[in-house]
C-alpha cells in the first residue's frame, strides 16, 4: 500500500498544493464545521420523503398488500424491482474498495469510503423490501432457519428467495465490517483533532482504541487484504443469486441462464452511475475536488461504459436466445417485452441503459463533469426500468393467454419507493456530516506518489 | 320454616321493666365504644403507620380490584351438545335429499348439513338429479342478511295471528263483494300445492290460480299444447341425438328450464367413433352456440327465416331458391338432419308458438328419438295471456285481491307500472317472499316465508317423476310457508307437512313407503302408458304466420345469464362474482354487439392502465323505452343484433354491493325475448367492467387446448404421426426424447397408497361453471367485489378459461402462428392473434391446481408453506405461508390466489363472511384463511381424507370411484372425474390412459395430476 514511482503521463490524484496537514483539514471539515443551509434543505426533504415511506409501509402492513397495483398474474412488481435496484447500486462500494484494492489501483481511495457507505445505505434499502412485500412481515422470521419445537419445520433451502436472505445479509455484514476497518484510523484522526470533549469520546469509541503504533498499521493493512480477498467474490455472488430468484423459475423471460453474469455487470454498471451522481455533488458540496478530481470521474465513467456494454450484450443475446430456442412461449415472451403494451419501458431501458453510456467513448464528454452527472442519472433509471421490464412483462404476459393482465402502481408503490430514496438520502447526508467522507489516511499515502505538487517537483521538466 | 322459639339470652329478661333489658335493646352495643381512646390518643394515632391516605388508598384499591375481577371479559359462546342428538355426531355431515324449486330452476339434491347447518347442495345423483351454478349457490341464499324475517303489513311488523285475522277478513269481504281472488305464483310445479289452492277455492270461491314465469316459455307451452293437447313442456334426450341443430335455443342455458347438458355431453364423447353434430344458429354468443360444432350467426329475425326453410326443407323438400351464405348453411344443416333421420332433433328458443309448432312438427317429421313427448315437463307453466288478463282485471277494479307467491312481479314484468296501480285498485294485496323485494315492498301485506331448505313440499318436475322438499334446519326467521298460510285460512288446523303426507299417502305413493320417499327424495310412480295424443295443426298457416314476422335494422335479444338467472338471487355474492361462462365478466349486465355494429356506431371497449375493461355507454331506446348501458363487444355476435341479460338491476332487498347491472325486463315486452326497432345512441361516459379474463384469443396455442377433428380422430391414417396429441419432446444427449420422460430428481414410488388424478374432458366440459359455484362453497372461497375483480385479484379456485379463436377455428390460429416467419412476420402473427374473430370457434378449459408431481411452486417458497402430499397433491400450509407470492409467480398455470386483504370480517367486503348469518355457510372443515397467505385449491383434501377415514372406520377398502372433490361432484356433463389412479378399477385410471389425455404445458416438465381430454370437434357437414 504504500505509495511507489508513479509514471508522469499518469495524471495527479491529488490536485493542488497539498501537504498531509491539508489533508486533514480538508476532510474534517464537514464534520468540523456547520451546516449550511443547502445541506439542511437536502436533509429536510429527504426525511419528509423517508416518513411519507414509513407512512406508506404502516399503511401496507396494517391493511394488506392489496394496496399495491399487484394482482393474481403479477405478484411482484415495484417491490422486487426496487429490492434488486437497491441491490444493484449496492454493488460499486464493495467492487470498488475489495476488487480495486486487489488490482493496486490508487484511484479508488478518493471514492472508496463514499462508494461503501453507499452500498451499506443501498444494501439497507434493498433489504427493507423483501422484508415488506411479505403477506405477513409478523412472521418474517420464518425464512430464518431457527430451531424450534416443531420437529422438522425448517426453510427450504432449495429456494433462491432463501438465498437471497443469506446472500444479503453476508453482503451486508461484511462490507460492514470492511468499511468500519478502513474508518478506523480517520475515526482516530477526527478525534486526535476533536476540541469538543463529547466529540472526542465519540471518536474515541468508533475508533476502537487507535493509536497509531506501527503494529496497528500493519494488522489493519493486512486485515484489509483478507477482507478484499473476502468480499471479492461476494461482490459476484450478491447479485448471481439474485438473479437465481428468476433464473431458477420456469416463467418465460426469467428463466434464462445469462442472467448471473448479466445481473453483476448491471449491478456494477448501476452502482457506479449512483457512486458518480453521489460524489459529483459532493465533491462540490464539501469542497473535496481535489481529491475527487476529473480523473476519477473519468475512470468511473470508462467503468460504466464497459459494463453498459456488457448489459447491452446481455440483452441482445437475450433476444438472439429468445429466437434461436424456437420455443414459441419464450419467443413471445420477449416479443413482447420489446413490442408489447410495455414496449416504452423497454424503449426506457434500451436507450437509458445501452445507448446512453456509448457517449463516453468522448473524452469530452466523460470528462465533463455535468454530462457525467447526467448520463448517471440516466443510467439510473434505465437500471430501474431493466429491473421493472424483466419482473413485470415476464409475469404479465406467460403461459396461458387467459391469465393476462397489467399492472399498475398505486400511490402506495411509489410512496415506498420515494420513501426508500428519501431513507437512502437521511443516512448519506448524515453520513456526509459525521463521517471522514475520504479515506484521508489512504490518500495520505498517495499524497508523494501521485499529488499533483510532489509530481510537479519530480517530473517539472515535463510541464 | 318460621319458628317461634324464643331464646333466652339470661335471667334478667323475666323482670318486667328491667332497665338493663331496655337498655340492652335501645342500643346496639352494651357498653359505649371507647373511641376516644383511640382518637382522642393523638401520639397512637400518629404511630400508625396506616395514614389516612395510605386508608384511602387501599380502599381505592380494593374497590377497584372488586369491580375489575366483577367484569367479564369477552365470551364467545359455543354451545355444546350436552346431550347428543343421536342421529348428530359432530364433524360428520349429514346429507338429506332434497328439491329446489324455485319457480326458475328444478333439481334433485343432496344438501350437506353440518351439525345443524345446511352447507352444500350436491346433486341428487340416484335421483338423476343435476345441479347448476344457482342450485348449487342457492345454499347461501339461505343465509342471506336481508331476508324478509317477519310477516308486515304495509311496511310495519305484525304477528301472524293479527295478519292472519285481517287477511281472513278481507278475503271475506271481497268473497261477499263477489270479485274473485287471483292467485299468482310462478310454476311450482307442486301437486299438493295445487290441490292446496283447490282447497283454497272452495272456501273463498272465484278463485283464479295465474301461474307466471318471469322468463317465459308461454309459445312453447302453447305450441305443445295445440300439437299434444297438455300444457307442458316435451323433453329431449340428446345422448340420443346425432343431429342437433338448435336455432336460438340455449339448451345448455336455462331453455325450457335448462338441465340438458348431461344428455348432450354424454353424445358429445366420441365413443366408438361417433359423436353427434351440433349446428347452431343464433344471434348472441350462447353456451350453447360456443359448443356447437358448426355455430352460423344469424339475426333474431333471421332465425325465423332459417326455421321457416329448414322446415319446408325437412318436411316438403322445397329449397330456398336464394343461395345466400345463411340458406347454404341451411340447406346443410336440413340435408345432416335427414340422414340423421330419428336420430336428429330441432331445438328452437324463438318466443313465437308458430316457430315452436314447426319446430316440434320438423322433429314428428324426422320421427326423432330425441323428443320425448310422453314425459313431459312441469318446470314451466307460466301463461302470458292470463297474466296480461290479471293485469288489465287489475286496473279495471274486476279482482278482489291479489295474493302472490314464488314471484316478482313488480320487478319481473316488462309493465310493472302497470302492475303496481293494479296493486292499489284491488282490496287486498298480499305477498309470500323469502326477500323484502321490489314486490314484498309494493303490496299490503309482506309475508316471510322460509327458504326451501327450510320447508315441506313436492314436486312433480317431469310427470311421473315425484319428488320431496324437507326441511334441512328449523327456520332462521319468524316464517311461515305459503302452503301452511293457506291452510291457515282455509281454516284448517292441519299443517303443510299433514296435508303433504296425506296426500302423498292417498294419492301419490300407493302402498310404498313415505320414509323411503323422503329418505330418497323422490319416487316415480309407476308409468302409466299413455299414448301421446297428436292433434291436427294447420302448419301452413303458422307457418305463413311466422314469414310475417318483421325483422328491423338493430334487433334486441334478451337473454339469461348462467349466474344470475332470472335474478331471484341477485343478493346472492357467490352467482354475482361468478364471471359469465361466455363473456368472464361479473358483477354485471350489459349490451353485448358485434364488432362493425360498435365500430360503426363508434362505441368503444379499451383496456385502462392495469388492464381493466371499460365500454363505452349507449342508450338503448325500443317503443318508448330506453336504458343507458355499456356496451361490450361481443365476438360472434350477428350483425344488427344486440345481446342484454334479464335478471339484474334490482333495487330492493340487496346489499348497495349487489345492486348491479340495468333492469332488462322494461324491454320484455309481450314476454318476447326478440325485439325488434331498437335504436342505439352513443352517450358519453365510460362502464367499468370487471372481467376476468381479459385476453380473448388462445395466440395459437394450440398445445395448451388440444384439438382435432371427428375425421382425424376415427382416422389414423389421415394423421399417421398422431399430431393432435404429441407429447412434446427435448433434447437429451443430442437425443429428442419425450419430454415427460426426463427427470432431474430421483423420483418417489408413487405406486403404494392413493395417487388422485383429476380427469377434465374438453369434450364433455360445456363450460357451465357449477363446478366453480361448489368449489367456493365447498373450499370457503372469499368473495372480493367489482373492484377487486377489476383489478384482476379474483379468487376463483376453480376458473373456467374461455378462448376465442382468431380465425374460423384454432387449428387456424396455429397456421396463422407458423406462417409468421422471421421476427417482423412473427409480430404480425402475434398482434393479430390478439383480436378474436367475427364469429370465432370457442373452447373452455376449466383451470385449477394442476397438482404437479414437479411442481414449481413447491421449490421456489422459502419457507417450505408448500409441499408435496403422498398422495399426489400439491398442498399448502397456511399456518407457515408468510405471502411471498413466489410460487404464485412461479406458477405456469397461474392458479394461486393471494390474500391481498382480511377478507371475512371485514366491512369493506361486504359479503358473506362480513355478517353472522352468511358465516353459517362456511365449511367448518376447510378454514378461512387470513390475509397475506397464498391459497388455491387443495383437490378437496378435506373430502379424500374424509373417505379414507370413513371407509377404515367401517374396516373396508374404498369402493370404486368413491373418491370424490366438489367439482367433480358437481359436474353434471361428466367432463371432470376424479379418483385415485393406482386402482384400477377407478373410472379416472382409464382416463389417464386414454389416447386424448394429454397434460397442460407438459413441456415445462412439471408432471400434472390434472389430466385433459382432447377436444374433438364433428365437422363432418355431410
Amino acid at each position: 500500500m504504500s505509495s511507489h514511482y508513479e509514471a508522469p503521463i499518469r495524471r495527479p490524484l491529488i490536485v493542488g498544493d497539498k501537504s498531509y496537514h491539508d489533508i486533514s483539514v480538508d476532510v474534517a471539515a464537514p464534520v468540523e464545521g456547520k451546516a449550511n443551509k443547502l445541506w439542511w434543505t437536502a436533509f429536510s426533504v429527504a426525511l419528509v420523503a423517508f416518513l411519507w415511506g414509513i407512512g406508506c409501509i404502516v399503511y401496507t402492513i396494517g391493511t394488506g398488500i392489496g394496496v399495491w397495483g399487484l394482482n393474481k398474474t403479477v405478484g411482484w412488481a415495484w417491490d422486487i424491482t426496487n429490492f434488486v435496484w437497491w441491490v444493484g447500486i449496492g454493488h460499486a462500494g464493495t467492487l470498488i474498495s475489495a476488487v480495486l484494492l486487489l488490482f493496486r489501483q490508487k484511484w479508488r481511495m478518493g471514492i472508496n469510503r463514499s462508494a461503501e457507505a453507499m452500498t451499506i445505505f443501498s444494501v439497507i434499502q434493498a433489504g427493507l423490501f423483501p422484508v415488506i412485500h411479505m403477506g405477513r412481515v409478523w412472521n418474517a422470521h420464518f425464512v430464518l432457519p431457527l430451531p424450534n419445537q416443531f420437529g422438522t419445520l425448517w426453510t427450504n433451502f432449495n429456494s433462491p428467495l432463501l438465498w437471497d436472505v443469506f446472500a444479503i445479509s453476508t453482503y451486508l455484514s461484511v462490507s460492514l465490517v470492511f468499511w468500519w476497518t478502513g474508518l478506523l484510523p480517520d475515526f482516530a484522526m477526527l478525534r486526535d483533532r476533536a476540541i469538543r470533549p463529547f466529540q472526542k469520546k465519540i471518536y474515541g469509541l468508533l475508533s476502537f482504541g487507535w493509536t497509531g503504533r506501527a503494529k496497528d498499521w500493519q494488522r489493519f493493512e493486512e486485515v484489509s487484504l483478507v477482507l478484499a480477498g473476502l468480499a471479492t467474490p461476494l461482490v459476484l455472488s450478491v447479485h448471481t443469486i439474485v438473479s437465481f430468484d428468476f433464473a431458477t423459475s420456469v416463467i418465460p423471460g426469467w428463466h434464462t441462464t445469462i442472467f448471473p453474469p448479466y445481473f453483476v455487470a448491471g449491478a456494477v454498471f448501476s452502482g457506479f452511475a449512483m457512486v458518480n451522481t453521489l460524489l459529483i455533488i459532493m465533491r462540490k458540496v464539501s469542497n473535496l475536488e481535489a481529491y475527487i478530481t476529473k480523473q476519477h470521474i473519468e475512470l468511473m465513467n470508462i467503468v460504466i461504459m464497459i459494463t453498459g456494454s456488457i448489459v447491452g450484450c446481455a440483452y441482445i443475446t437475450e433476444l438472439f436466445i429468445a429466437w434461436y430456442s424456437g420455443v414459441e412461449y419464450e419467443q413471445y415472451a420477449f416479443l413482447n417485452r420489446a413490442t408489447g403494451p410495455y414496449w416504452w419501458a423497454y424503449l426506457l431501458m434500451m436507450s437509458c441503459n445501452v445507448f446512453s453510456p456509448q457517449f463516453m467513448w468522448f473524452k469530452r464528454l466523460r470528462t465533463s463533469i455535468t454530462f457525467s452527472f447526467i448520463i448517471s442519472i440516466v443510467v439510473n433509471i434505465g437500471m430501474w426500468f431493466e429491473r421493472f421490464v424483466i419482473i413485470v412483462t415476464s409475469l404479465h404476459r406467460d403461459y396461458l393467454p387467459s391469465s393476462w393482465t397489467m399492472f399498475s402502481p398505486t400511490f402506495v408503490d411509489i410512496g415506498i419507493f420515494i420513501g426508500t430514496i428519501g431513507f437512502f438520502f437521511v443516512l448519506f447526508l448524515l453520513y456526509a456530516r459525521t463521517f471522514p467522507v475520504i479515506a484521508q489516511a489512504e490518500v495520505k499515502s498517495i499524497l508523494k506518489a501521485s499529488g499533483e505538487k510532489y509530481k510537479k517537483l519530480r517530473d517539472g521538466n515535463h510541464e | 320454616m318460621a319458628s317461634n322459639k324464643k331464646y333466652w339470652k339470661s335471667v334478667e329478661e323475666l323482670n318486667k321493666n328491667s332497665a338493663i333489658v331496655d337498655t340492652l335493646k335501645q342500643n346496639e352495643f352494651p357498653e359505649e365504644i371507647p373511641t376516644d381512646l383511640f382518637l382522642g390518643d393523638k401520639k397512637t394515632l400518629e404511630a400508625t403507620s396506616t395514614t389516612r391516605r395510605d386508608f384511602l388508598k387501599y380502599v381505592g384499591f380494593t374497590t377497584a380490584a372488586v369491580t375489575l375481577a366483577s367484569c367479564e371479559g369477552p365470551v364467545v359462546k359455543s354451545i355444546p351438545y350436552i346431550i347428543k342428538p343421536n342421529d348428530i355426531i359432530p364433524g360428520v355431515a349429514e346429507y338429506y335429499a332434497t328439491t329446489i324449486a324455485d319457480g326458475f330452476d328444478f333439481a334433485n339434491v343432496l344438501v350437506k348439513v353440518r351439525e345443524g347447518r345446511p352447507i352444500k347442495i350436491e346433486p341428487n345423483k340416484d335421483a338423476n338429479g343435476t345441479t347448476n351454478a344457482r342450485v348449487q349457490a342457492s345454499v347461501l341464499s339461505l343465509y342471506d342478511s336481508l331476508r324478509l324475517k317477519g310477516p308486515k303489513a304495509n311496511g310495519a311488523e305484525i304477528s301472524w295471528n293479527e295478519a292472519d285475522q285481517q287477511i281472513i277478513a278481507k278475503l271475506n269481504e271481497v268473497k261477499a263483494s263477489g270479485l274473485p281472488i287471483a292467485v299468482l305464483t310462478g310454476t311450482s310445479a307442486s301437486p299438493s300445492t295445487k290441490k292446496l289452492i283447490a282447497k283454497f277455492n272452495e272456501t273463498f270461491e272465484n278463485v283464479a290460480h295465474v301461474e307466471y314465469d318471469a322468463v317465459s316459455e308461454s309459445a312453447t307451452l302453447d305450441a305443445f299444447e295445440e300439437m299434444y293437447g297438455s300444457r307442458a313442456l316435451p323433453d329431449y334426450h340428446l345422448e340420443k341425438a346425432e343431429v342437433i341443430v338448435s336455432i336460438g335455443a340455449d339448451f345448455l342455458g336455462s331453455w325450457q328450464g335448462g338441465g340438458f347438458e348431461a344428455g348432450y355431453s354424454k353424445g358429445r364423447v366420441p365413443t366408438s367413433g361417433k359423436m353427434s353434430r351440433h349446428i347452431q344458429f343464433e344471434s348472441n354468443m350462447s353456451l350453447s352456440g360456443a359448443n356447437a360444432d358448426k355455430r352460423i350467426m344469424a339475426k333474431p329475425s333471421e332465425q325465423n327465416q332459417v326455421l321457416l326453410n329448414l322446415y319446408q326443407a325437412v318436411v316438403s323438400g322445397v329449397v330456398s331458391s336464394e343461395a345466400t351464405p345463411l340458406n347454404v348453411a341451411v340447406q346443410k344443416a336440413a340435408e345432416q338432419l335427414k340422414k340423421a333421420g330419428s336420430k336428429a332433433v330441432v331445438l328452437t328458443g324463438i318466443q313465437d308458438k308458430n316457430a315452436q309448432l314447426l319446430a316440434l312438427a320438423i322433429n314428428k317429421a324426422l320421427n326423432s328419438e330425441v323428443l320425448d313427448v310422453s314425459a313431459t315437463k312441469n318446470i314451466r307453466k307460466g301463461n302470458d295471456a292470463d297474466v296480461a288478463q290479471l293485469i288489465a282485471d287489475m286496473n279495471e277494479g274486476k279482482i278482489g285481491a291479489v295474493i302472490i307467491y314464488n314471484s316478482n312481479p313488480v320487478y319481473t314484468l316488462p309493465n310493472s307500472a302497470a302492475f303496481v296501480e293494479g296493486l292499489k285498485k284491488v282490496k287486498l294485496s298480499v305477498a309470500f317472499s323469502m326477500q323484502d323485494n321490489e314486490t314484498a315492498n309494493a303490496v299490503q301485506y309482506s309475508l316471510a316465508t322460509p327458504h326451501y331448505l327450510e320447508s315441506w313440499g313436492d314436486v312433480e318436475i317431469k310427470k311421473g317423476q315425484y319428488s320431496l322438499v324437507q326441511p334441512t334446519i328449523k327456520t332462521l326467521f319468524n316464517t311461515r310457508q305459503f302452503q301452511d298460510s293457506l291452510l291457515a285460512w282455509t281454516g284448517s288446523k292441519a299443517t303443510y307437512y299433514d296435508f303433504l303426507k296425506e296426500t302423498w299417502n292417498t294419492e301419490i305413493l300407493g302402498d310404498k313407503s313415505w320414509n323411503q320417499a323422503l329418505h330418497d327424495g323422490v319416487f316415480a310412480a309407476d308409468a302409466v302408458q299413455s299414448e301421446a295424443i297428436s292433434l291436427e295443426v294447420d302448419l301452413e298457416t303458422a307457418a305463413a304466420q311466422l314469414a310475417e314476422v318483421k325483422g328491423s335494422d338493430l334487433e334486441l335479444q334478451l337473454y339469461v345469464k348462467i349466474g344470475l338467472g332470472d335474478g331471484q338471487m341477485a343478493n346472492n355474492p357467490w352467482l354475482q362474482e361468478f364471471p359469465d361462462p361466455i363473456t368472464r365478466t361479473s358483477w354485471d349486465n350489459y349490451l353485448t354487439i358485434s364488432k362493425s355494429d360498435a365500430d360503426a356506431l363508434g362505441a368503444v371497449n379499451n383496456h385502462v392502465a392495469n388492464g381493466a375493461l371499460n365500454g363505452s355507454m349507449v342508450e338503448l331506446s325500443i317503443n318508448g323505452v330506453s336504458e343507458i348501458l355499456p356496451v361490450l363487444i361481443q365476438p360472434g355476435q350477428a350483425k344488427g343484433s344486440l345481446g342484454l341479460a334479464l335478471g339484474y338491476g334490482r333495487t330492493q332487498g340487496l346489499k348497495a354491493e349487489m345492486q348491479t347491472g340495468k333492469n332488462a325486463y322494461k324491454f320484455y315486452k309481450n314476454f318476447n325475448n326478440f325485439q325488434t326497432g331498437a335504436t342505439l345512441k352513443l352517450v358519453g361516459g365510460e362502464h367499468e367492467f370487471a372481467c376476468v379474463q381479459l385476453q380473448n384469443t388462445l395466440m395459437g396455442r394450440g398445445d395448451i387446448i388440444k384439438e382435432t377433428t371427428l375425421e382425424v380422430f376415427n382416422d389414423a391414417s389421415l394423421d399417421p404421426k398422431h399430431t393432435w396429441n404429441l407429447i412434446p419432446v427435448v433434447s437429451l444427449d443430442h437425443e429428442e426424447v419425450e419430454a415427460s420422460s426426463v427427470d432431474l430428481w430421483d423420483s418417489f414410488d408413487r405406486t403404494i397408497g392413493h395417487h388422485f388424478n383429476l380427469s377434465i374432458d374438453l369434450n364433455a366440459c360445456t363450460g357451465c361453471g357449477a363446478c366453480v359455484i361448489a368449489c367456493h362453497a365447498e373450499n370457503n372461497v372469499p368473495v372480493v367485489g367489482k373492484d377487486e375483480i377489476r383489478r384482476s385479484r379474483d379468487m376463483h379456485w376453480l376458473r373456467i378459461d374461455r378462448y376465442y379463436s382468431h380465425e374460423e377455428d384454432f387449428a387456424g390460429d396455429n397456421e396463422v402462428k407458423e406462417n409468421g416467419k422471421g421476427a417482423m412476420g412473427f409480430k404480425k402473427a402475434m398482434d393479430a392473434l390478439e383480436d378474436p374473430s367475427e364469429n370465432p370457434s370457442v373452447a373452455f378449459q376449466p383451470v385449477m391446481c394442476q397438482h404437479c408431481n414437479h411442481a414449481p411452486c413447491e421449490t421456489v417458497c422459502p419457507v417450505a408453506a408448500t409441499s408435496h402430499g403422498r398422495q399426489g397433491q400439491n398442498q399448502m400450509a397456511y399456518n407457515r405461508c408468510v405471502g411471498t407470492r413466489y410460487c404464485a409467480n412461479n406458477c405456469p398455470y397461474k392458479v394461486r390466489r393471494f390474500n391481498w386483504f382480511e377478507y371475512p370480517n371485514n366491512s369493506k367486503f361486504d359479503y358473506n363472511m362480513n355478517d353472522d348469518l352468511g358465516k353459517m355457510v362456511l365449511n367448518p372443515d376447510v378454514v378461512v384463511r387470513s390475509r397475506g397467505v397464498m391459497e388455491k385449491c387443495s383437490m378437496c383434501i378435506q373430502m379424500t381424507q374424509a373417505t379414507i377415514l370413513k371407509a377404515k372406520k367401517e374396516g373396508r377398502p374404498i369402493n370404486t370411484n368413491e373418491f370424490e372433490t366438489a367439482c367433480s361432484n358437481a359436474c353434471t356433463a361428466g367432463a371432470m372425474v376424479f379418483g385415485d389412479v393406482n386402482k384400477p378399477e377407478d373410472t379416472v385410471t382409464g382416463l389417464a390412459e386414454d389416447k386424448r389425455a394429454y397434460h397442460l404445458l407438459e413441456h415445462i416438465g412439471t408432471k400434472p395430476n390434472v389430466v385433459y381430454h382432447v377436444k374433438v370437434r364433428n365437422t363432418q357437414e355431410a
